[in-house]
């Protein structure tokens, strides 16, 4: 039997999920879209990842992995680590930038594009020692990319194909989402090509991230880019343009968050025999997760006239976390 | 002789008459006198002096007493400090305000512009609380930014609401001329006519010492307070503090509450590293040092264990300002004066970088121009030094969750850099 360790990345748009071994090697990954309910999305990622696991373990000298630990990272990590019983609860910069060095030692700047925010984080001799993120605005994310798709009529998954088709990407002004959309339906009522309209784009998300999230930062080769706009071909070639320098894709490098947690949950060890939930008996119980209802109620808190919305997360019946409450008045007990 | 037989007239009929008469144990009572006249007995064994006990003598009223009840908006922990201002300067009633709600900033969002700096926002909900609980006169600060046109502005936005019966103590006004002189206009005006003047001033100068002491008995928190043995010891020996510095009246009494306060801090047991992680915060003179704004900045960082330090507040802003003087040390990076707090904010930036701090914390509200114009000075600091600076914009809106997935971020990305560089 050999100690493995999950790492779940439950994100705005789209979960992901890795399993390592003992070497820190993914063994199972699983991506999916998260349509807007974190919790199902962890159900069907954890079956997709026991359904490789099971794979690997009937293969010739395939030993039987069990695993001890798990970390998840995220929007919705404090929800899917209630639910997991996560010993590792992170948020997704720290897990990104744990994942990315570990993989690329030597990598000086970390440009990270997903599906509602944006990041950069500087790394110097494998360590992070600057990030920033977006604050106020959302544009140039993965989202405006992939409704500005389904404008387009096209699937976000061909962008970047056609993008590079572009001899003459148009030039759109990205400063903000609404903006940018007028500007783009614009160009496409006078009769814009597509692909130059779809590279034009592209560009507009490089060059709006590079001037708003990686303002005021030294970006030092090498590039490496990661997050789901990253599997877009014509985002990487416009960065590559406008950095002039090459940006490294890791073919896991939508995973890097997930595998980061996972990182994080070895090294924290093995986790404790919870009295209940999927780490019951030490091991993690993939058929526990799927079995366990969970659920979310907000409640406002009246003990006082602020009001505040305390959520509190049901597993089951019991009570296993709650967040929101400001004072020890609207204190939570979880009954689990 | 029980209690009910001995109101048998003016019992029934009035409530009131019934709760005087019940404590009659007067020897002129006569509980069969007719029930008109029952009032008249009461109200004067009321007055009659009980003739074993001395006169008492009658307070003097104070005739330069103002009834006007005067609220300040919510602002960190100076609350005291207003309230010394108040009862002991203007000689006025202080409406101290309960913590901010959500409605606050529901009520104040709503009836601001939306691109007006936070402060605003936050200010004028503090108002429509003090109007609501009671107060006839508010009081504004006037400012070198924007913040000079927020009284003014706040005042009729207030009017327009329909809170129509209330003065605006507004310290922008008075201060074309003789500053000095203009305020006391405005005082005199607003709040109370009767002020003895120069007793009034000299009441100034144990509050500026109050206002001090209050800084520094903060700093004490900022630097100390991450770690605490007991969670939560800090800040119970804070708010008691606080309840102290409320009940100040005059020099003596601020010492005394200070240093009892004070010994009360240093007598947490704590369990300092040797080489904590050090987090400067600087900023805007609002957003930076209030909680409400910054979402609880101070205590976020503090739980992850931290040690804070925080140049920008009253007593360094105002008190002690000197602006060329400071100006000088960051010479290298500003010739001019470029905004209310821009040079404490950069002058404060280098001297955490050369002092070797972690990382600094940059908090402005959405749309402060002057804070704004630092970040570029920020930046080559954050370079010449190689310190990370976490830049914190701040809006109504802004959300809790994000900020905290910032800070932990922040601090993991710290504590690893401390802790690989301890390998070395």
């Amino acid at each position: 039997m050999k100690e493995a360790y999950l790492g779940i990345d439950i994100g705005s748009i789209s979960t992901k999920g890795v399993v390592i071994d003992e070497d820190r090697n993914i063994v199972a990954r699983s991506y999916l879209w998260t349509e807007g309910n974190p919790v199902e999305a962890s159900k069907r990622v954890a079956r997709q990842l026991k359904e490789q696991l099971d794979e690997l373990a009937t293969e010739e000298d395939g030993e039987k992995l069990t695993i001890v630990g798990a970390g998840t990272t995220g929007s919705a990590r404090r929800l899917v680590g209630a639910m997991l019983g996560a010993s590792v609860i992170k948020n997704e910069i720290t897990a990104h930038a744990v994942g990315t060095t570990h993989l690329h030692p030597d990598v000086r700047t970390i440009l990270e594009i997903g599906g509602q925010d944006s990041k950069i984080i500087c790394v110097a001799d494998g360590i992070a020692v600057d990030y920033a993120m977006n604050t106020l605005c959302a544009a140039g994310t993965g989202s405006f990319l992939s409704s500005q798709a389904h404008r387009l009529g096209v699937e976000v998954e061909e962008f970047g194909d056609i993008a590079l088709t572009s001899k003459k990407p148009a030039n759109i002004a990205a400063r903000c989402t609404v903006f940018a959309e007028s500007d783009l339906v614009h160009k496409i009522q006078v009769g814009y090509a597509r692909e130059d309209i779809i590279a034009g784009l592209c560009h507009a998300v490089a060059s709006n991230y590079l001037n708003n999230v990686g303002k005021g930062k030294k970006i030092l080769a090498p590039v490496v880019f990661q997050g789901g706009v990253s599997k877009n071909a014509g985002v990487v070639d416009a960065f590559e343009k406008q950095l002039g320098m090459p940006v490294a894709v890791d073919p896991d490098g939508h995973l890097m968050g997930a595998y980061g947690a996972a990182l994080l949950a070895a090294d924290a060890g093995p986790e404790r025999a919870a009295e209940s939930g999927p780490f019951a008996s030490g091991e993690f119980d993939f058929e526990a997760v799927q079995d366990f209802d969970f659920k979310t109620r907000e409640i406002e808190c009246q003990k006082c006239a602020n009001h505040c919305e305390v959520i509190c997360v049901y597993r089951d019946r019991d009570i296993i976390d709650s967040w929101g409450n400001r004072c020890e008045k609207g204190a939570v007990k979880t009954t689990a | 002789m029980s209690n009910e037989e001995k109101r048998p007239a003016g019992g029934k009929g009035s409530p009131f008459l019934g709760g005087l008469l019940r404590r009659d144990d007067s020897p002129t009572h006569d509980p069969n006198a007719p029930e008109s006249l029952q009032w008249r007995i009461a109200v004067s064994s009321e007055k009659r002096a009980h003739p074993l006990r001395p006169a008492k003598k009658k307070p003097q009223k104070d005739k330069r007493h103002s009834t006007n009840r005067v609220a300040f908006f919510r602002y960190s922990h100076y609350d005291p400090c207003f309230k010394y201002f108040v009862e002991q300067v203007l000689n006025a009633e202080y409406l101290p305000l309960p913590p901010a709600t959500r409605r606050t900033e529901e009520v104040g969002t709503q009836n601001s512009t939306d691109y007006v700096c936070t402060p605003f926002k936050h200010i004028l909900g503090d108002f429509v609380d003090a109007l609501e609980l009671g107060a006839n006169v508010v009081v504004q600060f006037g400012g070198p930014c924007r913040l000079g046109y927020y009284g003014e502005l706040q005042e009729s936005i207030l009017r327009e609401m329909g809170y129509d019966n209330f003065r605006m103590l507004n310290f922008s006004y008075g201060m074309d001329g003789n500053t000095a002189l203009g305020w006391t206009r405005e005082c005199l005006k607003q709040v109370n006519p009767d002020i003895n003047v120069p007793k009034a001033a000299l009441k100034l100068i144990p509050l500026a010492r109050m206002v001090g002491m209050m800084d520094s008995a903060y700093d004490f928190y900022l630097a100390n307070a991450g770690f605490e043995v007991e969670k939560g010891a800090f800040d119970r020996a804070w708010a008691t503090y606080m309840d102290d510095m409320s009940a100040v009246t005059d020099e003596a009494s601020i010492q005394e509450a200070h240093a009892r306060g004070m010994e009360r801090m240093r007598s947490i047991p704590l369990n300092k590293p040797e080489n904590p992680i050090r987090i400067g915060i600087v900023g805007e003179v609002f957003t930076a040092v209030d909680a409400r704004s910054n979402l609880g900045l101070d205590k976020k960082l503090l739980a992850m264990g931290v040690e804070l330090h925080r140049m920008i507040n009253l007593t360094n802003r105002f008190v002690r300002y000197n602006e060329p003087n400071l100006r000088q040390s960051a010479k290298d990076y500003i010739s001019y004066d470029m905004g209310p707090t821009s040079t404490m904010t950069i002058v404060a930036a280098k001297k955490y970088a050369e002092e070797g701090f972690d990382g600094l914390v940059h908090a402005k509200s959405a749309g402060c121009t002057p804070e704004i114009d630092c970040e570029p000075v920020l930046m080559r600091i954050a370079e010449d030094y190689s310190i990370p600076i976490l830049y914190l914009t701040y809006d109504a809106q802004t959300s809790d969750t994000g900020l905290d997935t910032r800070l932990e971020a922040f601090y993991d990305m710290l504590a690893m850099k401390k802790q690989r560089g301890a390998w070395r």
